[in-house]
């Protein structure tokens, strides 16, 4: 009986691992679409702007994140990943924020010697403004097609994650259904 | 940094990086090392393999993409990293198109199944 349910859970998680394969495989036929299109784009926008005008000659020398990925670890050791844009802040850094502002404004107000502000980090620039003002639409259309890109990677890591914890799951049922069920010599 | 998120790190042709730093992931600043590699023809393996580990020892890098063939210059590098983060996925470039039975997340599924 044992034998029996520990089969169909052993059914069971491979069921699902081969649903998440799938999943795996669609997603990251979507991200490779993305990225070709991303190319097709720039190779627009170097047509337009000139060979040399997109590419590592344009990146600033500063750069902040506008996108950055979150991460959680559930109590089985399963880990989700999802994508956070910049501007999304955790009420911590909201306050530590506003708690600086106020005190640098109630010191001006008194007259008293500036003291130098916080090191508030500035918005994090479009990198679209490290190829000029003016930008022709194809470069646009990459950052957006790139964008996409990332949303899936964030999914496609997810799904990975969840891969791997299923291989050890079946790993470890088909241990137990070994000990329940020794072969005949 | 935990509540801002964990970067993205690219490994990958010039084209593709741009892209992906047009995305939004690149962090670059005097103090810390940048979270992207631009690979060219004159960058050698050692180069990418130190970058690579590098990527993978930082605790504040969550994703890191990678082109398969270049994936495949370290690719034990890559089959030892049993850790769920950083994330390590694996992308066609525009000369080598994806092959599933190189990747190291599917081969070690494959084993299991």
């Amino acid at each position: 009986m044992a034998s029996r349910d520990l089969r169909a859970e052993v059914d069971f998680v491979l069921l699902q691992l081969l649903g998440d394969l799938e999943q795996l495989e669609a997603k990251r036929q979507a991200l490779n679409a993305r990225v070709e299109e991303g190319w097709l784009s720039l190779s627009k926008a170097r047509y337009a702007m000139g060979a040399k005008s997109v590419g590592p000659l344009q990146y600033a020398s500063h750069m902040e994140p506008q996108v950055r990925v979150g991460t959680s670890e559930s109590q089985d050791g399963l880990q989700k990943f999802w994508m956070v844009r910049a501007g999304t802040q955790t009420p911590e850094e909201v306050g530590s924020r506003e708690a600086a502002f106020l005190s640098s404004a109630l010191r001006r107000r008194k007259g008293l010697p500036r003291t130098p502000e916080p090191d508030s980090s500035p918005a994090p620039q479009n990198p679209l403004k490290w190829f000029g003002i003016l930008v022709p639409h194809s470069l646009r259309q990459a950052q957006a097609s790139f964008r996409e890109g990332l949303q899936l990677a964030a999914d496609m890591a997810s799904l990975q994650s969840r891969i791997t914890w299923g291989q050890s799951q079946l790993q470890e049922l088909q241990e137990k259904l070994k000990q329940l069920e020794p072969r005949a010599p | 940094m935990a509540g801002r998120g964990k970067l993205i790190a690219v490994i990958r042709d010039e084209d593709t990086v741009t892209g992906f730093l047009l995305g939004g992931i690149g962090e670059l600043n005097k103090n810390r090392h940048p979270n992207f590699l631009v690979v060219e023809k004159d960058t050698t393996i050692n180069e990418i393999e130190d970058t690579f580990r590098q990527f993978l020892n930082r605790d504040d890098i969550g994703i890191i993409l990678i082109n398969q063939y270049i994936a495949e210059m370290v690719r034990h590098a890559l089959d030892a990293h049993q850790r769920s983060i950083p994330a390590v996925l694996e992308i066609p470039s525009k000369e080598h198109p994806y092959d599933a039975a190189k990747d190291s997340i599917l081969r070690r599924a494959r084993g299991n199944i």
